[in-house]
């Protein structure tokens, strides 16, 4: 073998760690900590640092996950760019947010808050990282934002939650007349948690469209935002329907 | 046991060397030295101040005072109980004429839990008001997913707490005459952030003014902001001797551990209840209040402060997570440490993730198999409740039948009436706790009804 | 215009104050709430002192005799102030005891009150009675009885100190240092080496500040001589098993959150504002700073003045403070308080 070769012996085993991977322009990077920078939470949840970790050891994602509240408190503080960028590509998924680490800290931050800045962040962005968490998480938000609901007896079958075990329910009978036998009135639907009145529905709608909900979800989910937009408009048809006899029987 | 002043050879206690002498305090000396910190005083009251830790009340008051919100007062009329939290300071828990927000976690998988608690208000004959003009906090598919910010969270507890507020005109009783009730933890944690931040912004309150005044909702064209945000455990703790009262089945030989929620006591910790009679006022008072006073034996056990793995999405799409946690950290040493009969809940997202998530310890071939319901369920079952019409534990995953054996409750037999019972439902006739026109207080479906009761 | 300079407060600073004054035959007045002199470490019985290494009792025992022993010092012990009035060089106070004392000046030498760990319960402290705190410690050993578990009497296996409890944390609105705890921490840790060779002990701390020369006599040579392990690590919780104390952090030079069984947590409380810091401030009309503590008027012009011309303060009442520079500051208060009434009959 002669000449000077490219790689070496060692890259040609293991391969180029950054091959595949483009940099992120610079101003990417800093479009992005300022956007997590600009929520009014965000002074409010962090302080300083002391790097004391009593964040990570409370932390139960700790435990489990290449994942530390501390380093995403340091990360954030010392802005650093590439690093938050990095973790905003699966670490801050990792966060349980049960806010032990707020309770916990000395300075007063908030790191399982500033992770729900930067999760905010990364659908606002539309990263791929988001995109992945929310699959799962369609049914959820389908049944939220068109009810107002975020859970419904329906959700909850063996098939979706196999794990569970057989025991999901304990007495063979179908679902409706489950729900029925529950002495609560407002319990006897088997689509929502609870019954929700289609006024309260449309009035969550406005709260959706004005707060820029509907804005992120179109942005990591256009095919849910679909769905929705549809469900949305029948349910104001409805409504308007409702209030035109209302109308009627009044005059 | 051996005597702690013995001195064995090869130990010494010689201070720095030769120039070493004993200090001699005499016992009493000695002990009047420490007993500063043996005595049990109005200790946090007087050591964390409001100089120190700034209660958010304290801004409500004056931002009511600028005339820029109206704060929903808990009045006489809700016969409110004043307990201490964190640092001594006061809080205010009504205990009657109550709007339920409901957990829609709850009423979707664990409906036992908001249905023990309405059948406890009936049996005390308690005034509420349950009905379908409500969301959920939509702060469990927040922490899980990402979708949704601090505005779209705070217009939403804004909304259903003036919901809570006008409700009463349907029965043509003046505003303010419910005073919310809320049943998740997570909402709870959820609402209490938001009214801080809400305290905090006037930016964020400029932006809810324009939101709810399009959905109709400011009262005189203020924001409406609850003096007190109130969980139900708080309301079963400050009713537990009421409660006790009505128990009719013994449970003193019941070993129960408690599992707190975070976002009942570590958010805003402030704001939790501490008890100076429940375990000396050092751990949160709800829920171990009412077992204790119920006369069951609370047993501690070494993961107590930790969190129960649901990590709101965790337990949709980080199963592993979240089952070993619960199994690893919460379940089996409950277990096996404490000896546990039941482990007892406050919230919705971990009374779930403790119930569902054990049966799956088979796969690695060291079965674990613990009771778990929420205090509310439990309080119902020793006062009498059905197993299965009222407390509904059919929904629950584990094993609630050994708890039930132990009460000596007959639970076959029950399950047989219940089953029995399902036939009349089916057929239309089942029963329930409330008038059912109620629940409906405007919009389609409304039929105006008389003052209750 | 010889009136005497009242003292409150017969600790360290108070002592040294009525000390200083009585050595240039200046008259004092020394008053003290509690039934006897010598401040915190007589009163909480602490062991062996930073940094002689004497016992507290031998070392502010002696300085306690020599005032008690002084014609120009007239001690009122169990007794506080009720009222004072007057301007400098003509104030008049009320003791609690009935006696009125005409005085040039007055030095506040009132000192701190020690954290009371019940107010971070997650720490185990009034739950687990193997949870203690650095004072009950250094009461262990002063008292001649040796370190040992307070639930069943054994020598401890396993001790941790956990510092900055109730220093340095903004959830309980405590944000300062305590300045001490550190040294005193290594200080404790080396005398349950020297009692218990067997006995492992582990100090977990946020920063180490064994300030000035303490770093080699205590920090180093804790670890050199007496193979004291330092952990950085702020804990979060300690809980029991039922047979040990379990405590659970993060090693942050590791990056592992870690469970470790000990026998004994000992709490390195921070100093607390004395708990009658806002009474003193309104008896004595002189200003408290924002973390509650006595306010300095001035920091480099004249030591020890408050708020309110004529009244000086020394010691731990301003802020948390060491026992040698209390005693340094309790000096400087009587120059200044010296040099004021000396000011004023010139004038006069």
């Amino acid at each position: 073998m002669t000449g000077v070769t490219a790689t070496t012996r060692v890259q040609e085993f293991i391969g180029d760690p950054l091959a595949g991977t483009a940099p992120v322009a610079r101003e990417k990077l800093e479009e992005i900590f300022q956007d997590i920078q600009a929520d009014l939470r965000f002074d409010h949840e962090l302080n300083g640092c002391l790097n004391c970790g009593i964040c990570t050891a409370t932390c139960p994602s700790a435990h489990y996950y290449d994942y530390s509240p501390r380093e995403i408190v340091q990360l954030l503080w010392t802005e650093n760019l590439e690093g938050i960028y990095d973790a905003m590509q699966e670490k801050i998924w990792a966060c349980a947010q049960c806010y032990t680490c707020a309770a916990r800290c000395p300075f007063g931050n908030s790191p399982g808050g500033l992770v729900m800045l930067m999760r905010e962040t990364a659908i606002k962005h539309g990263m791929e990282s988001a995109k992945n968490v929310l699959r799962p998480f369609s049914r959820v938000m389908l049944k939220l934002i068109s009810t107002g609901n975020q859970l419904s007896p329906d959700m909850i079958s063996r098939d979706a939650f196999p794990d569970w075990g057989p025991n999901i329910s304990k007495v063979d009978a179908p679902l409706a007349v489950l729900r029925k036998a529950i002495p609560v009135p407002t319990l006897h639907t088997t689509k929502t948690a609870w019954e929700v009145n289609l006024k309260t529905s449309v009035e969550l709608y406005t709260i959706w469209e004005e707060t820029g909900v509907l804005t992120s979800l179109k942005v990591v989910d256009p095919n849910l935002f679909d769905v929705i937009g549809d469900i949305m408009d029948e349910k104001r048809d409805e409504y308007a329907e409702w209030l035109e006899e209302q109308e009627e029987e009044t005059t | 046991m051996s005597d702690p002043n013995e001195r064995t050879a090869g130990e010494r206690f010689t201070g720095h060397g030769s120039e070493w002498k004993s200090a001699a305090l005499s016992a009493k000396e000695a002990q009047g030295a420490t007993a500063w910190v043996e005595q049990i005083i109005d200790r946090r009251s007087m050591l964390t101040n409001k100089d120190r830790v700034e209660d958010v009340r304290d801004a409500m008051w004056q931002l009511e005072k600028d005339g820029e919100i109206l704060v929903h007062r808990v009045s006489d009329e809700h016969r409110p109980v004043h307990v201490r939290t964190l640092y001594g300071w006061d809080k205010k828990i009504p205990t009657t004429q109550l709007w339920h927000h409901k957990s829609c976690g709850q009423c979707g998988n664990i409906p036992g839990y908001p249905t023990s608690l309405l059948w406890l208000m009936n049996q005390m004959q308690i005034e509420y008001l349950d009905e379908t003009d409500q969301t959920s906090c939509t702060a469990w598919n927040y922490h899980g997913s990402g979708i949704g910010n601090v505005e779209s969270l705070a217009a939403v507890f804004l909304r259903n707490f003036h919901q809570a507020y006008v409700a009463s005109k349907a029965q043509g009783l003046p505003e303010g005459y419910y005073y919310p009730l809320v049943h998740c933890g997570t909402s709870f944690g959820n609402y209490k952030e938001m009214r801080s931040f809400l305290m905090h912004s006037a930016k964020l309150r400029e932006r809810m003014r324009k939101i709810l005044g399009k959905l109709g909702r400011l009262v005189d064209g203020k924001l409406l902001i609850p003096e007190e945000v109130v969980h139900y455990s708080e309301w079963l703790h400050v009713m537990r001797d009421e409660v006790a009262k009505r128990r009719v089945i013994d449970c003193s030989a019941i070993r129960a551990t408690i599992h707190p929620a975070c976002h009942v006591y570590k958010m805003i910790p402030e704001d939790a209840i501490y008890d100076e009679t429940v375990l000396d006022g050092n751990r949160v008072a709800v829920s171990t209040g009412i077992m204790q006073t119920l006369g069951t034996q609370v047993i501690d056990y070494s993961t107590w402060y930790d969190c129960c793995g649901f990590g709101f999405r965790h337990i949709i799409s980080e199963r592993e997570f979240t089952r070993s946690f619960a199994i690893d950290r919460k379940i089996r040493v409950a277990v096996e440490e404490a000896h546990a009969d039941v482990m007892i809940g406050h919230d919705t997202g971990c009374i779930t993730t403790l119930d569902k998530n054990q049966w799956i310890s088979k796969a690695d071939g060291r079965p674990v198999g613990l009771p778990v319901l929420a205090d509310c369920q439990f309080a119902a079952l020793v006062c009498g409740a059905h197993p299965y019409k009222i407390v509904q534990s059919h929904w629950h995953a584990s094993a609630t039948e050994t708890l039930m054996d132990k009460l000596g409750i007959d639970w076959r037999a029950r399950k047989a009436e219940f089953e029995e019972y399902l036939k009349d439902v089916a057929a239309g006739r089942g029963e329930t706790l409330y008038d059912p026109r109620r629940m409906i207080t405007s919009g389609p479906g409304y039929k105006r009804l008389g003052q209750p009761g | 215009m010889n009136d005497p300079i009242l003292i409150v407060g017969g600790g360290p600073a108070g002592l040294a104050a009525a000390h200083a004054l009585a050595r240039v035959g200046r008259r004092g007045v020394l008053v003290d709430k509690a039934d006897r002199l010598g401040g915190a470490p007589i009163l909480s019985g602490y062991a062996k002192l930073v940094p002689s290494g004497e016992w507290a009792k031998d070392a502010i025992g002696g300085m306690v005799e020599r005032v008690r022993a002084d014609p120009l010092v007239e001690v009122h012990t169990g007794t506080t102030v009720r009222a004072f009035d007057g301007s400098p060089g003509d104030f008049t106070a009320q003791l609690s005891d009935g006696t009125a004392v005409r005085a040039g000046a007055a030095i506040l030498a009132t000192g701190f009150t020690h954290f009371d760990s019940l107010n971070k319960p997650e720490w185990g402290f009034g739950t687990f009675p193997d949870v203690v705190t650095t004072t009950q410690v250094e009461q262990m050993i002063s008292s001649g009885r040796g370190v040992r578990c307070p639930s069943d009497g054994r020598k401890p296996q396993r001790v941790a100190i956990l510092l900055c409890v109730g220093s340095r944390d903004r959830q309980i609105g405590r944000e300062w240092c305590s300045k001490i705890c550190c040294t005193v921490s290594t200080n404790l840790a080396m005398e349950i080496r020297e009692e218990l060779p067997d006995c492992h002990v582990y100090i977990y701390y946020m920063d180490i500040r064994t300030f000035g020369l303490y770093e080699t006599k205590y920090y180093w040579r804790s670890q050199e001589e007496f193979k004291v392990k330092y952990i950085k690590a702020r804990i979060a919780e300690v809980t029991s098993d039922g047979q040990k104390l379990i405590v659970k952090g993060e090693d942050t030079l590791v990056k592992r959150p870690v469970t470790i069984p000990f026998d004994l947590v000992v709490h390195a409380i921070g100093m607390d504002p004395n708990v009658d810091n806002k009474t003193i401030a309104s008896t004595f009309g002189v200003a408290l700073e924002p973390h509650g503590y006595l306010a300095r008027g001035n920091s480099y012009g004249n030591m020890a003045e408050t708020s309110r011309a004529g009244i000086f303060v020394a010691g731990a009442a301003t802020g948390p403070e060491t026992i040698d520079d209390s005693i340094g500051q309790g000096h400087a208060a009587a120059i200044s308080a010296l040099g004021l009434l000396g000011a004023a009959r010139a004038i006069a």
